[in-house]
């Protein structure tokens, strides 16, 4: 019987290798009061970033790749650079136009397709 | 923490209007940069540069401008100087702009490149003049500047007994 060849072990570790990140992000706003609409949100989005991170943050290329208007909720896209950027300023928004309101972050991931299942809300 | 490093930015202010020479003032300077950054990376940017930053030497008659910053924030301050527009004082806004000449570690070595630039600008302005008498005025005022040496140096140094 001819022996195999051992199998080589080769590790790649690859740091930064997807260019854009994911978030599903939620807004709470108090009942009572006008929802925004997509544009409005990402106009929320890019105004956080410019409070926070001035006039190169709200430079960022963000998307909103999906948006309900009725759960508030959305899906967020930003190049993996600028994750932390978006991140922060999305933690530090208080307020739309005179409401308390916060940004939840749901999931991120590197990769869309693993913000299509949520193993929190997974029933078994 | 072995110790906290500094760098030391210094630009010239540059500007059209002859009145903005009486404009330059630390106070001035040190709010027209600390808006800029402001406006150019928010909050964050903000309060990361003003750590330690200040004016640290001001000349109005060559527009010189030496500042301090952080190490690790010295970047946002070098790309927030292009956006300094005007300077402000005294309910007087003159327009302005202020370029980077070098940035350094330590005070000595930007008054080292300091004296090797005005050195350089010395002889461009002689090469640059358009009649003899401003040559001849120019000569006369470098050679007759000279330094003056301290008279006295502090004279009464006594030792203290460490009784205190």
């Amino acid at each position: 019987r001819a022996e195999l060849p051992p199998a080589e072990f080769e590790r790649r570790v690859l740091r930064s290798a997807a260019r854009h990140h994911y978030l599903r992000v939620r807004l709470e706003l108090a009942d009572g009061g006008a929802r925004p609409n997509a544009a409005q949100f990402k106009q929320l989005v890019v105004s956080a970033l410019r409070e926070l991170h001035g006039e190169v943050g709200a430079a960022l290329p963000v998307d909103v790749l999906t948006y309900e208007e009725k759960t508030l909720s959305a899906i967020l896209r930003v190049i993996s650079s600028g994750l932390v950027k978006l991140w922060s300023a999305l933690t530090l928004l208080g307020f739309y136009q005179n409401r308390r309101c916060a940004f939840r972050v749901l999931q991120t991931s590197p990769f869309l397709l693993a913000l299509s299942g949520n193993s929190r809300e997974l029933v078994l | 923490m072995v110790r906290f490093k500094n760098r030391y930015v210094l630009c010239e202010v540059l500007s059209d209007d002859p009145r903005c020479r009486q404009c330059i003032e630390d106070r001035a300077v040190g709010l027209a940069v600390r808006d800029a950054i402001g406006r150019v990376h928010g909050d964050y940017g903000l309060a990361c540069c003003s750590i330690s930053f200040t004016v640290k030497y001001l000349n109005a008659y060559t527009g010189t401008v030496l500042l301090r910053c952080r190490k690790d924030s010295y970047r946002l301050l070098c790309s927030a100087l292009p956006f300094v527009r005007y300077l402000e004082s005294r309910a007087q806004r003159y327009p302005c702009a202020l370029n980077t000449l070098h940035v350094g570690g330590t005070i000595r070595t930007c008054q080292k490149f300091l004296i090797q630039y005005n050195r350089r600008q010395l002889l461009m302005l002689l090469q640059n003049c358009t009649n003899e008498e401003e040559r001849q005025c120019i000569r006369k005022s470098l050679l007759s500047c000279s330094l003056t040496e301290e008279q006295s140096q502090s004279g009464d140094e006594e030792d203290d007994d460490g009784t205190e």
